[in-house]
């Protein structure tokens, strides 16, 4: 177990040795796993232990100090955000914030990356390839939406739904950019016990149709449930990695979520 | 759906604002032309009016294109105004200190690449940080091009300011000596009171054709852009600049576009008073435009292009308007009185309708897309009309 874990044979995203301090606190101390492709992977550690900047310098957010990030074995360390994602690795956030002003199908159109209409000039040289391209998107979405059991949204306004629907329009959308790795910061945080279960059935269905999942999450019958391996996270470093059967009877795990450690 | 295919259901279509704003508007019209009829109001400053309005409409379609689509707090618009006015004047004004003489076309393109490379020079080191950084970089911008503009002598001839510019016709085969070679007419609709249209008449028309080719233009440029994928991505910025990062859209680049866009035609604006207005000078630069576009924008409702063109005419008409006010005795002087006006308008817009007047209403998908599935373009019955009443979230 722990970092002997690694390398792993098909690892589809891998964090070598990442470190990230603010000031005098690492935040990020060394940390190294991968995630195997094919896999739900969860990321769990106590409140601070890093998750949320492991997140956001895997995914180019912040700039590491030291380590690496490969993304389909291409070395995306210190890349624009937008350049991770066009490698294949989608996020989503914590707290959702809502798009004024568009309807939820609209708000899910922004997901398909590289869209002809999304050049300037295009729209004037080229317009029907943009309307092409816009009605295969939209069918597409609300296809996805109908998967999803929110096809009913789909005109609504996305400032007039739920936080529970918004989480699932969000994955809804992130799969429309076709992800090969998908990182989900707290899917279920606020969502009411049907909704989540909602969720939990949809992230598995689009784990077995090939959508690889790294999550944070702290409801722990939920990321038990559905996450195999679990990444322990503590202080900035990875403290152990396995099952969820390993990870719930480890020592360590229990120490620091208990604060047995110090 | 097409005002010509089926007008019944156009009309039906239009929202509660919508009609208000059409039938004040058709009052309005009818009240000018009457007004013109009886002699009240001179067809030729009319016509100056209507330029005017023109203008505004551009100024605030640039603003639009900036803060309305993608969130950017630009507080030069009046530098990028005077841009455009000064670099037509420049090169065509027989006073011009540096070039002068050559063709509007000439003063117009270079307006507009010195327009652009402004906007690239304020946008480089600004865009990649928080909305912040551009709108204090671009206050210090107003200014700085404004003190240029006075104290430069040399390029701009400093506080005298540029005479001798050419109508944006001169030179041009028949468009050229149109108004000399149009008849004058008297028409007496009303007897006693005739109404007479010569040279500089038809001159003001053809200012009122270049600034309608200018904002028709735009105005097409801008509807097409805000309803594509472009546009989505740059509303999406203005919502969650890090969502739309995290989707793979090169946010930076969006964000130079929509601002060297609106740039462009704020700088449209100045050409065009540049040749309506055969002067310009460095208090074209003051502040004092940045401020009424702005108005015209958040009055008409940020983000919708028909709401910045309601905007710009309502500006206009408060500014000119109030000139009529001299003829009636008032406790107070009308100058001070149009910005006390333009407050009011402001608070009450604030406080009863905060999304604007004509926010833009409809689902913004590409047109034909959305035509064969589902209901087309009225699915949600006003998606800003819900927000901003301070109840969501």
């Amino acid at each position: 177990m722990s970092e002997g874990a690694l390398p792993k044979e098909d690892a589809v995203l891998r964090v070598d040795d990442l470190q990230k301090s603010f000031g005098g606190l690492a935040a990020t101390d060394h940390a190294t796993f991968a995630v195997e492709r094919g896999t739900i992977t969860g990321l769990i550690g106590p409140n601070g232990a890093g998750k949320s900047t492991l997140f956001n310098l895997i995914s180019g957010f912040y700039e590491p100090d030291g380590g690496t990030v490969e993304v389909n074995g291409t070395d995306v360390t210190g890349m624009e955000p937008y350049q991770v994602a066009e490698h294949g690795l989608i996020r989503t956030f914590q707290t959702p914030r809502k798009l004024e002003g568009m309807t939820v199908r609209e708000a899910m159109l922004v997901g398909p990356r590289k869209q002809p209409g999304e050049s300037f000039l295009t729209l004037f040289t080229s317009p029907g390839t943009v309307a092409e391209s816009e009605s295969a998107n939209l069918a597409e979405a609300e296809r996805i939406l109908e998967d999803f059991e929110i096809d009913h949204l789909a005109t609504q306004p996305a400032t007039d739904i739920s936080g529970g629907q918004m989480k699932l329009v969000e994955l809804a959308r992130a799969m429309l950019a076709e992800p090969e790795v998908l990182l989900l910061d707290e899917p279920v945080a606020g969502v009411n016990p049907t909704l989540a279960k909602k969720l939990k059935g949809q992230i598995r269905r689009l784990n077995e149709q090939g959508t690889t999942f790294l999550l944070i999450e702290h409801d722990m019958e939920f990321v038990m449930d559905l996450a195999d391996p679990i990444v322990v996270l503590d202080q900035g470093h990875v403290l152990t990695e396995g099952t969820p059967e390993g990870v719930r009877n480890d020592d360590r795990v229990i120490d620091a979520y208990l604060g047995g450690g110090r | 759906m097409s005002l010509l295919d089926d007008p019944k259901a156009a009309f039906a279509d239009l929202s509660r604002p919508e009609g208000w704003v059409l039938g004040v508007s058709v009052a309005f019209v009818l009240f000018l032309f009457v007004a013109m009829l009886t002699g009240a109001l001179g067809p030729t400053y009319f016509l100056f009016l209507v330029g005017l309005a023109g203008m505004y409409a551009l100024l605030s379609f640039g603003l639009n294109a900036q803060w309305g689509f993608t969130g950017l707090i630009n507080f030069s618009v009046a530098a990028f105004f005077g841009i455009g006015a000064y670099g037509t004047a420049l090169m065509t004004a027989s006073g011009s200190p540096i070039a002068g003489g050559f063709s509007p076309l000439v003063g117009l393109a270079v307006a507009l690449v010195v327009a652009l490379a402004l906007a690239l020079l304020i946008g480089i080191p600004t865009l990649r940080l928080r909305a912040d950084y551009l709108a204090i970089a671009s206050l210090g911008l107003a200014e700085v091009v404004r003190l240029i503009v006075l104290n430069e002598r040399w390029l701009t001839n400093g506080s005298a300011g540029l005479r001798g510019i050419p109508g944006f016709f001169d030179g041009w085969p028949v468009l050229s000596t149109f108004p000399e070679a149009m008849p004058g007419l008297r028409l007496e609709v009303i007897p006693g009171s005739p109404v007479i249209l010569e040279t500089a008449f038809w001159q003001a028309s053809l200012n009122v054709l270049l600034v309608l080719a200018f904002a028709g233009a735009a105005y097409f440029v801008l509807r097409r852009a805000h309803r594509s994928p472009w546009g989505r991505v740059l509303r999406t910025i203005r919502s969650d600049e890090d969502l739309a990062r995290a989707l793979g859209k090169n946010t930076y680049s969006f964000k130079m576009q929509s601002f060297v866009l609106g740039s462009l035609i704020m700088a449209l604006a100045g050409v065009f008073y540049a040749h309506l207005n055969l002067y310009v000078g460095p208090g074209d630069l003051d502040p004092i435009t940045t401020f009424y576009a702005w108005v015209a924008v958040i009055l008409g409702g940020s983000g919708s292009n028909r709401g910045a063109l309601f905007g710009g005419i309502v500006i206009v008409t408060i500014r000119e308007g109030t000139r009529f006010l001299n003829d009636v005795a008032l406790p107070i002087d009308p100058a001070p009185l149009r910005l006390l006006l333009i407050g009011v308008v402001i608070v009450a817009v604030m406080r009863y309708r905060p999304q604007g007047v004509l926010p833009p209403q409809r689902e913004l998908i590409w047109p034909s897309a959305v035509g064969g599935g589902g209901t087309p373009e009225t699915p949600d019955s006003g998606v800003r009309e819900r927000k901003g009443g301070g109840d969501d979230e």
